[in-house]
């Protein structure tokens, strides 16, 4: 009987995501919005692709997570921002965690889009949480407990460690050292509409996180402090308008 | 029976009541109770409901080896109900496999109030404090989307959260709130010099006793503050550094050369039984340890204010001091069977 309505309930779910294809209806007043990992403005590929940064030094990329969250819109007229709740993790090892969908955003005309890389200093304190923030995630350190904002991981020949790998865990939400950046881009004109979900694409260019810094010299930062500060304002660049429609 | 003793045991008479309910679903909530006259708790349970289910789930876990990677270890082995919650007779705690970690455990005693957690402070939340035992390699070595998966494939667990939380999904939030419920709720307010405080008929300190009460208060106070018996601050006492460990404390976690050698100070609550002291375990005694302050003090820059000036005690004022500190022994803690593992049916 209960095997019965578990199925039942499948197939009208099934039936529902097929017909909402069919029409291809979009949610109305929606935004999506795409966090796309490049390296240099082509697409990032993990392990296997070969970049070279600006030190002229020859680079893998293994891991680029990082935590998007208090994003806002600028409206055209109201000058207003609109907040948007949660916290998202963006994985480039997942690419299903590269676009937020956003709904009931007011219709209009919006000019620009703040956000913060990080999770908040009131969030770090707050204790046990879920989803995206679950501690399991691995963006949390336990023994100076607090969130990693971003994550850098990589190898390079000029690494002079174990096996030439470079790590940045940026994070850090007590003063001096808070490493939660706000980032804020001209959009021109995003229209939000009633009737149907607007794109936003941004890229995240790796090779920006990496603009200052030699891999030879500087190839593990694990702890909040000085460097983790620089790097956090590196990786605040990162950050660039690709598509609007 | 006395008033505030009874605001105590709140949360016995609330189990028995709720055992007769047996409800299933997320049981009834509990309140938290807050001792007469003592400092607001910093942990809130507003955002952890507390109720007897998520409790009793936290208990089940707190005596669990399933917790860790080889099913070895529960936080019991290193936090034993009958000596404050601490590690008796090991200075130095130990996990699976027998490795040794770097710290003495120390007493899980009136946890709702701490500001901070470990020697240095470096944990900010009682809920996030569990995920240094379980997924440090000396102590349960599990991970936690493993640990997860390995919960979950438990009926019995499946059952204990669906009672806890109305819903048999087990995730690191649900772990992590109801192992809270039950350390947040190891309360110890009933010691002779909590009766004494409270004015309860008949009870009185004996000459020794208030002789060490006056001792206390002049040259331990500041830092060991009542009723908690500490002001959660982290201060250098002096211990002599040791070359093999090289603790530097508080400054592991700032960076900060002002904060070296600097530890959290401890409770004193039900400190007879909690041996061995200081954050090594490095010594047995409460003699040694106020030997410790009388004469073995070693001078260094972030060498506490309080302990500058010499402190001079005789061999008698010695023995009252430890007589007042064995006033804050308090068997209903200690022997609180609610704080031992169920036993089960
Ligand atoms: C291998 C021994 C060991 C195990 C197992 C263990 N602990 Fe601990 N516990 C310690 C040590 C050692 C410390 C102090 C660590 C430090 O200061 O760095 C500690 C500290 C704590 C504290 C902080 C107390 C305070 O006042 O700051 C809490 C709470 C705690 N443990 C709870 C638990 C729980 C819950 C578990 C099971 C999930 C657990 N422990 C398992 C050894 C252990
Ligand atoms: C400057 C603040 C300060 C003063 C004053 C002070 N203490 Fe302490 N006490 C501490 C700190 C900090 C620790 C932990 C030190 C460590 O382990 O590194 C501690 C540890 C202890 C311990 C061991 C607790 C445990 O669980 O291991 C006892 C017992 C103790 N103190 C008793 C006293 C007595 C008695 C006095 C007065 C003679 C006193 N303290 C004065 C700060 C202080």
């Amino acid at each position: 009987m209960k095997g019965m309505s578990v199925l039942l309930l499948l197939i009208s779910v099934l039936f529902w995501g097929f017909a909402a294809e069919g029409k291809l209806t979009r949610p109305a007043n929606g935004l999506k919005l795409i966090f796309k990992p490049v390296f240099r403005g082509g697409s990032l590929c993990l392990h296997t692709q070969a970049y070279i940064d600006f030190h002229g030094d020859t680079l893998y990329v293994d891991a680029l997570r990082f935590y998007i969250s208090s994003i806002m819109l600028k409206s055209k007229d109201g000058g207003n921002y609109k907040k948007i709740p949660g916290y998202h993790l963006i994985d480039a090892e997942d690419s299903t965690t590269e676009s937020i969908r956003i709904t009931g955003v007011d219709e209009g005309t919006y000019t620009a889009i703040r956000f913060q890389i990080g999770v908040d200093s009131l969030t770090n304190v707050s204790g046990a949480l879920d989803g995206d923030l679950d501690p399991a995630k691995g963006m949390y350190w336990a023994w100076n407990t607090g969130y990693i904002h971003a994550k850098l991981e990589g190898h390079a020949k000029v690494c002079p460690t174990l096996h030439q790998e470079f790590e940045f865990h940026i994070g850090g939400y007590l003063p001096p050292y808070q490493t939660i950046r706000s980032v804020e881009l001209d959009l021109g004109t995003l229209k939000i509409r009633a009737n149907g979900e607007s794109v936003l694409t941004l890229h995240c260019d790796v090779s920006k996180w990496l603009a200052e810094t030699d891999l030879a010299k500087t190839n593990s930062v694990l702890i909040p402090g000085r460097q983790a500060m620089k790097l956090a304002d590196n990786y605040k660049e990162m950050f660039s308008v690709c598509t609007i429609y | 029976m006395n008033k505030n003793r009874t605001t105590c045991l709140v949360l016995t008479l609330l189990t028995l009541v709720t055992l007769v309910a047996a409800v299933s679903g997320p049981g009834k909530e509990i309140r938290f109770a807050v001792p007469q006259s003592w400092p607001k708790p910093k942990y809130d349970f507003k955002n952890n409901r507390l109720s007897l289910e998520g409790f009793e789930l936290g208990r089940a876990l707190f005596y669990d080896p399933l917790l860790s990677s080889d099913s070895s270890i529960s936080c019991a082995s290193c936090h034993l109900s009958f000596t404050a919650f601490t590690h008796a007779d090991h200075k130095l705690s130990h996990g699976i496999e027998g490795l040794r970690g770097t710290r003495n455990s120390p007493v899980l005693i009136n946890l709702a109030w701490n500001t901070s957690f470990m020697w240095d402070g470096g944990v900010n939340n009682l809920e996030v404090q569990a995920i240094n035992p379980l997924t440090s390699p000396v102590e349960m070595n599990s991970k936690l989307p493993e640990l997860i998966a390995k919960l979950s494939r438990s009926v019995k667990y499946r059952k204990l959260f669906f009672k806890a939380f109305g819903d048999s999904l087990i995730t690191t939030q649900k772990l992590l709130k109801s192992l809270a419920q039950f350390t947040g709720n190891l309360v110890s307010c009933n010691s002779k010099y909590d009766s004494v405080m409270r004015r309860e008929p008949g009870v009185r300190f004996s000459d020794r006793e208030l002789e060490g009460y006056k001792i206390f208060k002049s040259n331990c106070e500041t830092c060991h503050k009542e009723p908690l018996f500490t002001n959660f601050a982290f201060e250098n006492i002096g211990l002599a550094g040791d070359s093999i460990l090289k603790d530097t404390g508080r400054m592991k976690i700032t960076n900060n050369p002002e904060d070296s050698l600097k530890f959290k100070v401890p409770t004193l609550r039900n400190i007879e039984y909690s041996a061995p002291y200081f954050h090594d375990g490095r010594v047995n005694k409460l003699k040694e340890v106020i030997d410790h302050y009388t004469s073995g003090i070693v001078q260094s820059p972030t060498l506490a204010k309080q302990l500058e000036r010499k402190i001079i005690l005789s061999g008698e004022q010695k023995k009252d001091l430890v007589a007042f500190l064995k006033t804050l022994t308090d068997k209903s803690f200690l022997y609180n069977m609610q704080f031992r593992q169920a036993i089960s049916f």
